[in-house]
């Protein structure tokens, strides 16, 4: 429930929308029981045949209440309505501001890109929190309690009888629905994962299974999983219509049991025949609402465990980082003299080290290639001089100040970067570069297109979300321009061209390497050609440097390097 | 193709059912009033005693139980047609997909048939479970309340009759045209919602060019606005809700006024028929709305169904296989003949006049630019996709006369990204062999691919968990693993698509060796991407444009072909 309460708050920042729909919720509530009161006391009224006028006045008044109780049903589903987007939006803020500190280091930690937008979707969730679980009941107590204090005026009995039934049928009732709700609800996900392991496993591995004749297995499998998970499911429906038809059926009772006492009370001349069919519409007409109690505890469920797992997410993060110590601001002007000094790196949660015992120098305006398979550790190495995580064991000095006692911003600021897999927002090309540097001219703009010969686009094409409509390549020469338009002094290219040909790679590197004449660069290289005038090339494999030298050097070596460079060669 | 009503009409015994329960529950409807009616009548003006309406109120009681009762049975009803059209659908998605699949995940769409399978298919349920019984109930109900109204009370009959036909020609008029505006509304919402989502996975970008503190003030802006957008066409759809309430109460205050003044005015109505009225017009009502509210319960439904016909449409042929026996110790000899195939009618990609000859134990590599349709012929030669024209031949008689697992036996594949199966590490190299494997044979196939000393350096060994759930491997890992798959079950033919990148060290040495080692007992077909591959190769098929342009082995094709000459020496310049 904690976690509830976090959303309450966030939640509580625009008042004004809650308090209007629950007072609205609360008058149309009220009027239609009192519309339906007075319309059995008017038919009883007129059974006893009273003058014209008394008449007049009740039919008056029977559509004023009408009339007021639509009106403010139609004010309550407006602000309601208003006050959950208005909350919505305060959440994504909220959420936002609370995940954005943990980024990049969060992506890494969930690997499955789901996490995000699962998070997305528990935002959404969220939204019913308000609608369908913090208001309601609240209305409905409201409406239950001027109920109450009506019927007090003509019988303790019935209003007794009211109150019990409402504390059945709003508390208890749909209390016991949660309890087993939890745990039809958990078989219903866990047949629903099983089944969507199964065939993904079937689908994704359909030519393995053909050829190794597992199919026949797998799809009885699958059949089954599709089976259990559906009766799991029928359980969940038939769970939720039994709860609800039970519910409806408990407040009617409660209403026979009123009609019942009442009626014992009018035959024993304890309250007088005109109110009976009153009371009675009363009770109905204020049971009609708590049937959408029956479905409250589902609403509950789903909220409270959207909010927990975003708490979570939010949570867990923090005790993985560092304590927040008032950080030093780089500032350079100039490339600076970066030292790797024994550097190893296991990833939180596991093991075995992602990189052990690294060490090398980038003097100012050096150019220095990183190679390697894949898994070798190059990326997480770019990573640590990007300070994405804390380096644990060793030390990373840029100008002989520790990377680690320097803030993230400040290191991001003075940084180029291009990594693998780049992000593209949607919206158009212009937007997508605007944001290197600020007062960006569509000029410079269009110049940096052309360099990385992407002119047949122009700045107001249409990017896609994570910039679908565009080639692998296409992405890659946009990241650069990106870093192209920033021109900070160092720079840190993670396999920047793999999806670009050779041509075009060429062509976009003598650029690149131009505008960097005076920068320290460091490029992480999928292939091994175009490296004969780094400074040095530093090769490694599983988290290990192996060589360094100069291309020559290496080549003169015949080491790994050599090796590599002739498997390649055979590649086709 | 038929269409959810068609579905639900294939359940005929359950449809009467519902109507059936439908009126059973109007019955009871009707029942209740009546009773309610006649208690209030009897101790109100009859003043009878309590004792005297004891049994009516046992009897409402019972007609009450019963109303709920058929609601629910009716709702269960709508359940299991639902349960029954959901089985079905994912039964006829199974046989499509599992018919031939393999285009598909090679078009690379498997992710979203996932979701087909899965999400798109459980959208159909509130059809079945919501609207359905929710149709009938709407629409058989207001009619019986009617025909009581008019047994009872003409006039009442006759008030309803003239107002309630407003309720849906107003729906019709604007209620329709709302709700799509509404719906294209809520599309935009999860839009919407979409850009939170590119905005989070930005945020890595954002955060490297400084600017993610801009965001926030966008998200905020955005999703307020969004918020005045939104609640402009709701509020349309609100105040229709409210016109509607608004002619409901209308026509039951019509209703009142009636019966009062004939009650007052004229005294030629008693309580009892007036009270009875004025308790059943609302029933009428709330039953009418009802109907409209359901059809908007479907309509998510209907959405869902037309993606499914889509899927289920188009006709796949599956490929054929008799009941032949192969000899399983030598490879036997293949032969394509004429072979053409494309992925689909509006695909221009295709393979034509295939024509090829490969004799047991012959080493044979296809090679070709990107997208000559190298992997598409090993898919071919493979058994698993059908041929659009010509045949392959197994020791001269057609294959399609064999059976599917004698070939199937016969034969590994070595993708360049082998699936893992969630198991462990044995489990998954032991889907490569015919029987079931003893570990020690496991452990003998995962040493000769290389992968032993890896796999024993696991705390858990050959029974770490991988897959899904499990550890994630490596490409060139998953490859030694396949190729562990390959010396299990010891295959007389080898399909090998080598890896187009350049793997570590380690692997590269063991993919080599192990191949020579696999070759041995077996013909092996790779998908060249190796110079050494094709220099040891007997006969290399060069394709181009999904066509085999010459063959012969690489001295032959260096002298012959040009292109052939020309891609080499490219290939040795090191660009």
């Amino acid at each position: 429930m904690k976690e509830l309460i976090t959303i309450t708050k966030i939640m509580f920042v625009e008042k004004r929308d809650i308090i209007i729909s629950i007072f609205c919720g609360f008058i149309a509530g009220t009027t239609a029981i009192g519309l339906f009161a007075l319309s059995g006391y008017l038919i009883s009224k007129s059974a006893l045949v009273p003058p014209i006028y008394t008449l007049m006045i009740l039919v008056a008044s029977v559509k004023m209440l009408g009339i007021i109780s639509a009106l403010s049903r139609y004010g309550e589903r407006y602000f309601s309505h208003r006050g959950t987007f208005t909350m919505l939006s305060h959440l994504r803020v909220s959420f936002y501001e609370r995940l954005e500190p943990l980024a990049p280091s969060i992506f890494q930690r969930y690997r499955s890109g789901d996490l995000l937008s699962r998070i997305v979707g528990d935002v959404e969730t969220l939204q019913n929190f308000f609608l369908r679980v913090f208001y309601p009941p609240i209305v409905l107590m409201f409406v239950f309690l001027s109920t109450i204090f009506f019927t007090a005026f003509f019988s303790i009995e019935v209003t007794l009888i009211i109150l019990v039934g409402f504390i059945l049928t709003t508390f208890i009732f749909p209390a016991i629905i949660a309890f087993k709700q939890r745990k039809v609800e958990r078989r219903v996900r866990e047949s629903r994962g099983e089944l969507s392991t199964e065939i993904s496993e079937f689908l994704f591995g359909f030519r393995d299974l053909k050829i190794y004749q597992k199919l026949e297995i797998k799809e009885s499998r699958l059949r089954h999983s599709a089976d259990v998970y559906l009766k799991e499911q029928e359980h969940e429906s038939v769970h939720n219509l039994l709860s609800e038809s039970a519910n409806t059926f408990l407040s009617l009772v409660v209403s026979v049991t009123v009609l019942a006492f009442g009626a014992y009370l009018v035959a024993t001349e304890q309250l007088d025949g005109i109110f009976l069919a009153m009371l009675v519409m009363v009770s109905l007409t204020a049971f009609e609402n708590t049937t959408s109690m029956s479905v409250f505890p589902s609403y509950l469920e789903d909220s409270r465990q959207a909010a927990t797992r975003l708490n979570n997410v939010v949570r867990t993060e923090q005790e993985y980082e560092t304590p927040k110590k008032s950080k030093e601001k780089l500032s350079i002007t100039k490339s600076p003299y970066i030292r790797v000094n024994e550097v190893s790196f296991a990833f939180p949660d596991e093991t075995r080290d992602t990189l052990s015992d690294i060490s090398f120098t980038l003097p100012p305006g050096s150019k220095t290639a990183v190679v390697g398979p894949s898994g070798s550790g190059k990326s997480t190495l770019m990573q640590l001089l990007l300070q994405m995580y804390p380096v644990n064991q060793g030390e990373i000095y840029i100008n002989n100040q520790s990377l680690n006692s320097l803030s993230q911003e400040s290191i991001w600021k003075n940084t180029n970067v291009v990594l693998q897999k780049n992000h593209f927002f949607y919206g158009t090309i212009r937007q997508n570069l605007m944001f290197a540097k600020n007062g960006l001219t569509d000029e410079e703009m269009k110049n940096i297109l052309e360099k990385v010969k992407l002119s047949h686009f122009t700045l107001n094409d249409q990017v896609l979300e994570k910039g679908e409509n565009l080639s692998g390549g296409e992405k890659q020469r946009l990241a650069i321009a990106r870093v192209l338009l920033k021109k900070a002094p160092i720079w840190l290219l993670d396999e920047p061209t793999s999806s670009i040909d050779a041509l075009t790679e060429k062509y976009i590197y003598n650029y690149l390497f131009k505008e960097a004449k005076e920068d320290t660069v460091v490029l992480i290289s999928h292939r091994l050609t175009g490296l004969e005038s780094m400074d040095q090339i530093i090769v490694m494999e599983s988290g290990r440097i192996v060589e360094v030298g100069t291309f020559d050097e290496l080549m003169e070596k015949k080491g790994y390097f050599y090796e590599m460079k002739q498997i390649e060669q055979s590649v086709f | 193709m038929i269409g959810l009503k068609d579905m639900a009409k294939k359940q005929k015994e359950k449809l009467i059912l519902l109507v059936f329960f439908a009126i059973l529950s109007g019955t009871s409807t009707i029942g209740q009033n009546y009773l309610f009616v006649t208690i209030v009548n009897r101790i109100f003006l009859k003043n009878d005693s309590f004792f005297e309406i004891i049994p009516l109120l046992f009897g409402l009681l019972a007609v009450l139980f019963a109303r709920t009762f058929f609601h629910y049975l009716s709702g269960r009803i709508g359940i299991r047609m639902a349960s029954k059209v959901k089985r079905d659908l994912r039964n006829s998605l199974l046989h499509k997909f599992s018919t031939n699949p393999v285009q598909t995940s090679i078009q690379g769409q498997s992710g979203q048939k996932v979701s087909v399978m899965m999400d798109v298919v459980d959208e159909v349920d509130s059809y079945f479970s919501n609207y359905i019984p929710q149709l009938f109930q709407a629409s058989i109900i207001p009619i019986m309340i009617l025909f009581v109204i008019f047994t009872e009370h003409v006039a009442t009959g006759v008030i309803i009759l003239i107002t309630a036909p407003f309720i849906p020609i107003f729906m019709m008029v604007i209620g329709f045209k709302t709700k799509d505006k509404t719906e294209e509304q809520l599309d935009k919402m999860s839009a919407f919602s979409g850009k939170f989502l590119d905005t989070l996975q930005g945020l890595t970008t954002l955060k490297l060019f400084g600017q993610s503190v801009e965001q926030k003030e966008a998200i905020r802006k955005g999703s307020l606005g969004f918020r005045e957008a939104t609640m402009d066409v709701l509020k349309v759809a609100f105040q229709n809700s409210l016109a509607l309430e608004f002619i409901s109460m209308l026509s039951i205050g019509l209703v009142a006024l009636e019966v009062a003044l004939r009650m007052i005015v004229f005294q030629d109505l008693s309580f009892y028929t007036g009270f009875l009225m004025l308790v059943l017009a609302p029933e009428f009502y709330t039953k009418l709305r009802d109907l409209g509210s359901a059809f908007h319960t479907g309509r998510g439904s209907m959405g869902a169904f037309k993606r499914l016909e889509y899927e289920l449409a188009s006709s796949v042929q599956p490929v054929e296989w008799g009941e032949g026996c192969l000899n399983s110790t030598t490879p036997p000899t293949i032969e394509l003949c004429r072979v053409e195939f494309s992925y689909g009618e509006d695909d221009t990609f295709s393979l034509k006049n295939i024509n090829v000859l490969i004799r047991p134990f012959e080493q044979v590599a296809i090679v070709g630019k990107t997208g000559s349709g190298k992997t598409t012929l090993l898919h071919v030669i493979a058994g698993l996709v059908p041929l659009s024209k010509g045949e392959v031949l197994l020791n001269e008689s057609p294959r399609k006369l064999y059976s599917e697992k004698a070939w199937f036996d016969g034969i590994s594949y070595i993708s360049q990204d082998p699936y893992l199966f969630s198991g462990t590490i044995a489990e998954n190299i032991a889907v490569g062999g015919n029987t079931s494997a003893t570990r020690e044979d496991i452990m003998e196939a995962a040493q000769k691919a290389g992968i032993s000393r890896l796999v024993e350096s696991l705390r858990n060994g050959y029974d770490t968990p991988i897959g899904e759930a499990g550890r994630g491997l490596s490409g060139g890992e998953r490859q030694r693993i396949a190729i562990a798959r390959a010396f299990l079950k010891n295959p007389s033919i080898i399909l090998f698509d080598e890896p187009t990148t350049g793997l570590d060290l380690q692997t590269e040495r063991i993919l080599q060796s192990s191949m020579k080692e696999l070759s041995k007992k077996s013909t092996v077909i790779t998908v060249a991407h190796r110079l050494h591959t094709i220099k040891n190769a007997d006969m290399i098929l060069f394709m181009d444009n999904g066509e085999i342009i010459a063959s012969g082995t690489h001295n032959e094709l260096l002298k012959s072909n040009e292109t052939y000459r020309n891609m080499v020496s490219v290939q040795q310049g090191g660009l």
